[in-house]
C-alpha cells in the first residue's frame, strides 16, 4: 500500500469537513436569539408557554454548545431559538389581540342591546 | 475495471465522515423539508399573509429555497433540516401575523361600531331631551295661555259686573233725574219704555193752538230739559211732534214737524249740541188715545222727548 498517495485525499476530506463548520463563535445569532427570547417571555409566558419553552430550551442548548466551542451547532440552535421565540411572541400576541377583539365586540354588543332596550 | 483499494479506503473514509458529521440527507431532514414546503405553501396561498406579513413570508421563502438548494446538491443534512425548520417556523409566524392583523382590523371595526352606537345613543338622548324640553315648553305655554285666558275672562266678568253696576247706577240715576223732571212739571209725564225714557209734554203747555212758537210758559220745561241734557252729555234725544186727527193731515204733519224743530232750536239755544237732537214730526200718527173724545185728542196732541237708553 502506498501510504503517501492517500494523504492528499485525507487532507481534502478534512478541509471539506472544516468547510461544513463555522469556525467563528456565532455572537450575532446568539445575541438575536437572546433578545427575541427576552422579548417573547413576558407575553408568551401566559399565552404561548409551549412555544416559549421550546425557544428557551434551544437557547440553553445553544449556550451550552458555545461553551463547548461547538460554534456551528450553536449557530443552528441560536437561529432556531430565535425563530421559535418569534413564533412564541406572535402566537401570544395573536391570543392577546383576539381576546381584546372579543372584548370590544362584547362591549359593543352589550351597548347596542342596552340602547335597544332604552330605545323601545 | 479493477477494484482500487485506495479508492475503497477513500470511499469508506468519506462515508464514515459524512455519517459522523451528519452531512448525509437523512429521512429526518426529508420529513422536515416536506413539512416546511407544506407550511410555506399554506402561508403563501393566503392573500392576507402576502398583504400583512410580506417580510416574514419572504424570509420563509429564502430559508426554504436554501434548504431545497442544499438538498438538491447533497449538502449537509443538518443544514437542510435546519433551513427547512426555519422556513416552517417563519411560515407559521407569517400566518399568525396575518391573523393578528385580521383581529386588529376587527377590533377597529368593533370600535367603529361602538362609536357609531354611542353616537346614535347620544343623538337619541339628545332628541329625547329636545322633545321633553319642547313638551315642557309647550306645557308652560299652554299653562300661560290658560292663565291669561282665565285672567282675561275674570277681567271681562269684572268689567261686565262693573259695567252692569255702572249702568244700573246710571240707569237708576237717570230714572231719578227723569222722575225729578216729571215732578217739577205738572204737565210732563215720564215713562220707561224699550226705546228708553220718554217724556211726554202736552202741546198746550208749549204752544198756542195752531202755532209752532213756544209759549213763555214753556221756558221752565225747556230749561229743565236743557239742564238734564247738560248733565248727561252722552245721551242723545229724539224730539217727536204729534197732533190729533182733527183737520188736514198734511197741515198736521207740517205743524208737528215745526213744533219739534222749535223745541230743538230752543234746546240748541240753551247750549245743547244740535247733533245730539233728532227732531221730527209724525202728525196724527201713533195716537196714544182715542181721537173721538176731547180728552183723547188732548192726549194725542203732544211732544215726546225720547232719551237714548244707551
Amino acid at each position: 500500500m502506498n501510504r503517501p498517495t492517500l494523504t492528499p485525499f485525507i487532507s481534502a476530506v478534512a478541509l471539506a469537513l472544516a468547510a461544513c463548520a463555522t469556525t467563528d463563535p456565532p455572537e450575532r445569532e446568539m445575541g438575536a436569539a437572546r433578545a427575541m427570547v427576552s422579548q417573547a417571555r413576558p407575553v408568551a409566558d401566559r399565552d404561548a408557554p409551549q412555544e416559549l419553552a421550546q425557544a428557551q430550551q434551544k437557547l440553553a442548548r445553544a449556550e451550552a454548545a458555545m461553551q463547548r466551542g461547538h460554534y456551528e451547532h450553536a449557530r443552528i440552535l441560536a437561529e432556531q431559538a430565535e425563530a421559535d421565540a418569534k413564533l412564541a411572541w406572535t402566537v401570544a400576541e395573536n391570543v392577546r389581540v383576539q381576546r381584546s377583539a372579543a372584548q370590544v365586540q362584547d362591549e359593543t354588543r352589550a351597548l347596542r342591546e342596552e340602547m335597544e332596550r332604552k330605545g323601545r | 475495471m479493477r477494484f482500487n483499494p485506495k479508492l475503497t479506503v477513500l470511499a469508506s473514509l468519506v462515508a464514515s465522515c459524512l455519517v459522523t458529521s451528519g452531512c448525509a440527507f437523512s429521512p429526518h431532514a426529508s420529513q422536515q423539508l416536506d413539512d416546511a414546503r407544506a407550511a410555506y405553501r399554506s402561508a403563501a396561498a393566503d392573500p392576507a399573509v402576502q398583504a400583512s406579513a410580506p417580510a416574514e413570508l419572504k424570509s420563509a421563502q429564502d430559508a426554504l429555497q436554501e434548504a431545497e438548494r442544499m438538498a438538491e446538491k447533497g449538502g449537509p443534512s443538518e443544514l437542510v433540516e435546519h433551513n427547512a425548520y426555519l422556513a416552517e417556523q417563519r411560515s407559521r409566524i407569517a400566518l399568525r401575523t396575518a391573523e393578528i392583523r385580521r383581529s386588529e382590523a376587527s377590533i377597529a371595526a368593533a370600535g367603529e361600531e361602538r362609536r357609531r352606537v354611542q353616537l346614535e345613543a347620544r343623538e337619541r338622548e339628545a332628541a329625547a331631551a329636545r322633545e321633553q324640553a319642547e313638551q315642557a315648553q309647550m306645557q308652560v305655554r299652554q299653562a300661560e295661555m290658560a292663565r291669561k285666558e282665565a285672567e282675561s275672562r275674570a277681567a271681562m266678568l269684572e268689567h261686565e259686573r262693573l259695567e252692569k253696576e255702572r249702568l244700573g247706577t246710571a240707569q237708576a240715576e237717570l230714572g231719578a233725574e227723569v222722575k225729578r223732571l216729571e215732578s217739577e212739571l205738572a204737565d210732563m209725564r215720564a215713562k220707561q219704555t224699550d226705546r228708553g225714557w220718554i217724556l211726554t209734554l202736552k202741546n198746550e203747555l208749549l204752544f198756542d193752538a195752531g202755532g209752532a212758537s213756544l209759549k213763555p210758559g214753556a221756558q221752565r220745561a225747556l230749561d229743565n230739559l236743557a239742564q238734564f241734557l247738560t248733565k248727561y252729555p252722552d245721551r242723545d234725544i229724539a224730539i217727536e211732534g204729534f197732533t190729533d186727527s182733527t183737520g188736514s193731515k198734511d197741515l198736521n204733519q207740517q205743524l208737528s214737524e215745526k213744533r219739534a224743530w222749535s223745541v230743538k232750536a230752543a234746546l240748541v239755544a240753551r247750549g245743547i249740541q244740535s247733533t245730539r237732537i233728532d227732531a221730527r214730526g209724525y202728525g196724527p200718527s201713533f195716537p196714544v188715545a182715542s181721537n173721538e173724545t176731547p180728552t183723547g185728542r188732548q192726549l194725542n196732541r203732544r211732544v215726546e222727548i225720547v232719551i237714548d237708553p244707551s
